[in-house]
């Protein structure tokens, strides 16, 4: 039958069907072209996202561990210059430098004898992280009766003690050069006596800030920007909602209207420094809040969520088919009656998505913050709204400007738990979108 | 008048060739002819105009609706019927820029009347509309709303009572009563609307406003609707705007038909769709617009 | 304005309309023919008449069919309702006519082969012209949708009957002075008949016109009072 068709059609007139079968095959292939266009994009999408993450996670995954070197610690007395060791005041002013001190020449058998050079005493004794004084400090004070006693403690490494012990097991590689030879070799001998481990940086989630990077921890950061979150998130999502339902609902149509629309459409671009020099000059110039605190954060990225909010809440409200509004009104509800029992709660999950999208967006917002004074080095973890606090942002700003090669690893373990915090609140909002959706 | 005017225009295209009728020349302007008043009416509307922004939507519309009967408007696209409808129970107040002059009674009263409340209207002039809406909640949420809104009950036990009595009468109950708390946007097209019939019968309004109410049906579930409709005015005024003709002759008792926003004619269905009195609603009855 | 939206509509009640003319010619040209054939004792003429018979009664069916086609099709209302209606009942109407006309013929042919009826030749040839023009004029009024000229076809069938009532009494008085006539005048009589009935249908085909063009059933009213509803509108 074929045969007979290809025959006719070329003795006759192409028929229909001959110029589609003859287009057929590259309409296909203009087809599949266009599929692999869409594949390209979504795999080149996903190989930036993942050279992202393994950059971070490789870079940022040994913040999580910190190196400890044993010692054999004799809390001697008279060199703690203590003599009750249950007495807070005498703890706090102990010596424990001299004791330190003491345990790593005598760690060194052969060096306790032979009189060190200043020098090499100085760099055996940097070896020990500074706030190693703390840890012997709590040993004490747990256990008194451990007074002039020899005790085995692991005590924090210095970070570049940390990252040299890291570089071993890396070939070297990463090892950032600042120990001197004779600094090595004490280091190797450690690792030789089975004196050096690595533990889980609990310092990294219980500390604030510091200079050096054994020390510091984002706990300031993360609780600054919880407390921020938690501001923003009790005024904007209220306000937004409200001022949505209002400008959607009730506002008559009228220039006025218009003019706040046009104006919430425009702040909704605005750079977010500006909301930041806003804040400074309004809450802290006018108001006359003190700097730093998560209170005026919270405020200032309330102003700039928002737009995002009132935006995204009108569009779910007008989302909502003016039909079920009729069904209601067709009942006698009253408009209120309307408003809260039909309009609301359908827009709802529109509405929470709105918001936490601006909320994310909240989050990891450094440029306002930075207008108000949140950029400052904060050692201790805010205790509430009003005192000074960093951000998670600000926190990963300010590591990635410091030189040592440690801060570079916390900087990386900082964008993964502002990305994990992230994650989290995405995650709470499908979930709640799917339950208030479940609902109806 | 020579005999041979009126029919041989509409009906014999070489009668008269040509010219298309104007109009205002045919009857716009006038009175409506036929019986649009009613010694017992349930409802009055006089001289109602209606205007959105400059737009003038209705002109001078006057028509009385009996109790217990099914009015049906009937009329060509933009005609104002709907918008008539909507008047009867101040839908068109939720409409910004719609302006209502004249007067709609019920029960002799003025609904347009300052100190008039639409919510307690709304309860006695009930509306369905041409889409389905029911509520995106449970089929018992749906039709308990209105009592509930209203504070027609104070316990459950009468709430039960008035949403199986309102989904009895909407002919509903035994296809849902084993599922009334599963969502009412489950239900087929037709069941939702019957859904949204027994929402609003459930105020026991006095009045139902139906709204091109099964032109998203199919035929079955238009007859069940047109069945229920006649069980219905047994206990309700009813008025229906539908552009089904066909479906006006079945259900209605009077029919009036609407003109670019004037009422032509009120006639009984039966002298309507047999020997309608204006040229107007012949030539809409008969298919013989464009 | 005046067409349908639909044109096939308009082209199905078009066709409906000139077969009702067609078949009217054909049964108007039957009763001429038949009572041509009574007066002037043509028996092919007769004959023929009966032949054209079998036309008529398929285009009735036909007719019926059609009608019927458009009321379940396209659901006429108002006018177009009445026009499927009276078309329906014109149809019958004719179709009795027709039957007339065929009875007529027998009577002519009865008359040939017995031979000729003393009388009553003359009020056949009167009451025959009357009535033929009758449904000359009511299928004219029907091609016009003229109410006023069916009218007069209702007003012409009073006429009709007079005519025949005296016609009664002439011929009565043949059978009274000849009894062995009898037989023969009674053909005529018969014939008489039949042409009185075919005025009946043509008055009743005016009524359906008159219902068709002003929508009232005037059927079983006297003239008078039909003339007083068409006044009034």
């Amino acid at each position: 039958m074929s045969k007979v068709s290809v025959k006719s059609s070329a003795s006759k007139r192409l028929t229909t069907m001959d110029l589609v079968n003859r287009n057929l095959a590259k309409r296909k292939r203009a087809e599949r072209r266009f599929r692999f266009y869409g594949i390209g994009a979504i795999l080149f999408g996903f190989a930036c996202l993942l050279i992202l993450f393994s950059d971070i996670i490789g870079k940022g995954h040994g913040a999580f561990f910190q190196t400890q070197i044993q010692l054999q610690v004799r809390f001697n007395a008279q060199q703690l210059q203590i003599t009750d060791p249950t007495s807070k005041t005498q703890l706090d002013n102990a010596n424990y430098d001299a004791v330190i001190e003491n345990a790593l020449l005598r760690d060194n058998g052969a060096l306790l004898d032979a009189e060190l050079p200043a020098l090499e005493k100085r760099q055996l004794l940097s070896l020990v992280s500074t706030g190693a004084v703390y840890s012997l400090k709590t040993v004490l004070k747990n256990a008194p009766e451990t007074l002039n006693q020899t005790v085995s403690i692991w005590l924090t490494a210095d970070d570049d003690v940390d990252n040299y012990v890291k570089s071993i097991g890396r070939d070297g590689q990463g090892f950032s050069g600042r120990l001197s030879l004779q600094q090595q070799k004490w280091v190797e001998r450690w690792v030789e006596n089975g004196q050096v481990r690595q533990t889980f940086n609990t310092t990294f989630f219980t500390e604030g800030d510091s200079r050096e990077p054994e020390q510091a921890g984002i706990r300031s950061a993360l609780m600054g920007s919880l407390y921020m979150l938690l501001v923003t998130i009790g005024l904007s999502f209220p306000i937004g909602i409200s001022a949505a339902v209002y400008l959607e609902e009730y506002a008559p149509r009228n220039r006025l209207t218009d003019f706040i629309e046009v104006n919430i459409n425009n702040l909704a671009a605005v750079p977010s420094i500006i909301f930041g020099l806003l804040g400074l000059a309004i809450f802290i110039g006018f108001f006359d809040m003190p700097r730093s605190i998560p209170l005026v954060g919270g405020l200032v990225l309330t102003l700039m969520t928002l737009p995002t909010i009132i935006i995204s809440s009108r569009a779910a409200i007008k989302a909502v088919p003016s039909s079920i509004r009729d069904a209601a009104f067709g009942l006698g509800a009253s408009k209120m009656q309307v408003v809260l029992h039909h309009v609301v709660p359908l827009a709802m999950p529109g509405m929470l998505t709105g918001a936490i999208i601006g909320f994310a967006q909240a989050l990891g917002e450094t440029a306002p913050l930075l207008m108000i004074g949140m950029v400052a080095f904060i050692v201790d973890v805010p205790a509430d709204l009003l005192d000074p606090s960093s951000a998670l942002p600000v926190q990963i700003f300010l590591w990635a400007d410091s030189p040592e090669r440690a801060f570079i690893e916390r900087t990386s373990a900082a964008i993964m738990v502002l990305l994990a915090f992230l994650i989290t609140m995405n995650g709470l909002a499908v979930w709640l979108r799917h339950r208030l959706g479940r609902g109806q | 008048m020579n005999s041979n005017s009126g029919y041989n225009r509409l009906f014999d295209p070489m009668a008269e060739t040509g010219q298309p009728l104007d109009f205002a020349q045919h009857g716009l302007g006038q009175r409506t002819v036929g019986n649009p008043f009613s010694e017992k009416a349930k409802m009055s509307v006089r001289n109602l105009n209606v205007y959105y922004d400059d737009k003038q939507a209705i002109h001078d519309v006057s028509l009385d609706i009996n109790r217990n009967e099914v009015m049906a408007m009937i009329g060509p696209s933009g005609c104002g019927k709907s918008t008539f409808l909507r008047c009867l129970n101040r839908m068109n107040d939720t409409i910004d820029n719609c302006k209502v002059e004249g007067e709609v009674t019920l029960d002799e009263k003025n609904i347009y009347h300052r100190k008039q409340d639409v919510v307690p209207l709304r309860a006695r002039v009930g509306i369905v509309f041409q889409k389905p809406n029911p509520f995106p909640k449970s089929i018992y949420e749906n039709v308990a709303y209105g009592p509930k809104i209203h504070g027609l009950v104070s316990r459950r036990a009468q709430l039960d009572e008035i949403v199986e009595d309102s989904l009895r009468k909407a002919s509903l109950w035994d296809e849902v009563k084993d599922r009334l708390f599963s969502p009412g946007t489950d239900l087929s097209g037709g069941q939702q609307q019957r859904l949204c019939i027994a929402r609003t019968i459930a105020v026991s309004p006095e009045v139902i406003l139906m709204d091109e109410p099964c032109s998203a049906l199919d035929p079955i579930a238009t007859a069940r609707i047109e069945e229920l409709m006649a069980e219905l005015s047994q206990n309700f005024t009813i008025a229906i705007v539908t552009h089904s003709m066909q479906q006006a002759a079945r259900v209605s008792t009077r029919t009036a038909y609407f003109h670019m926003g004037r009422l032509i004619e009120v006639n009984d269905t039966r002298r309507v769709f047999t020997n309608p009195e204006h040229e107007l609603t012949e030539a809409y009855i008969t298919g013989r617009f464009g | 304005m005046e067409r349908h939206i639909s044109q096939r509509f308009d082209s199905d009640l078009e066709a409906l309309k000139s077969q009702v003319l067609e078949m009217g010619g054909i049964v108007e040209q039957q009763i001429i023919d038949s009572v041509k054939a009574i007066e002037s004792v043509n028996r092919p003429l007769a004959e023929h008449v009966l032949e054209v018979e079998n036309d008529v009664d398929r285009r009735e069916v036909l007719l019926d069919e059609n009608c019927t086609m458009i009321l379940a099709c396209r659901q006429p209302a108002a006018s177009d309702l009445r026009m499927v209606l009276s078309v329906t009942k014109m149809t019958r109407d004719l179709e009795r006519m027709g039957d007339e006309a065929q009875k007529i013929a027998q009577m002519a042919i009865a008359l040939s082969d017995d031979g000729a009826a003393p009388g009553g030749y003359e009020e056949i040839r009167h009451m025959g012209a009357l009535v033929q023009k009758m449904v000359n004029s009511v299928l004219d009024a029907f091609a016009r949708f003229d109410a006023d000229k069916a009218l007069d076809v209702a007003r012409a069938d009073t006429q009709v009957d007079r005519e025949y009532k005296s016609a009664m009494r002439e011929i009565v008085t043949y059978m009274m002075e000849d009894p062995r006539s009898i037989g023969r005048v009674m053909n005529i009589l018969w014939a008489l008949r039949s042409i009185e009935r075919i005025g009946d249908h043509a008055r009743n085909i005016a009524e359906h016109i008159i219902y068709l063009v002003k929508g009232y059933d005037v059927r079983h009213t006297s003239v008078h009072e039909i003339e007083k509803r068409l006044n009034k509108s």
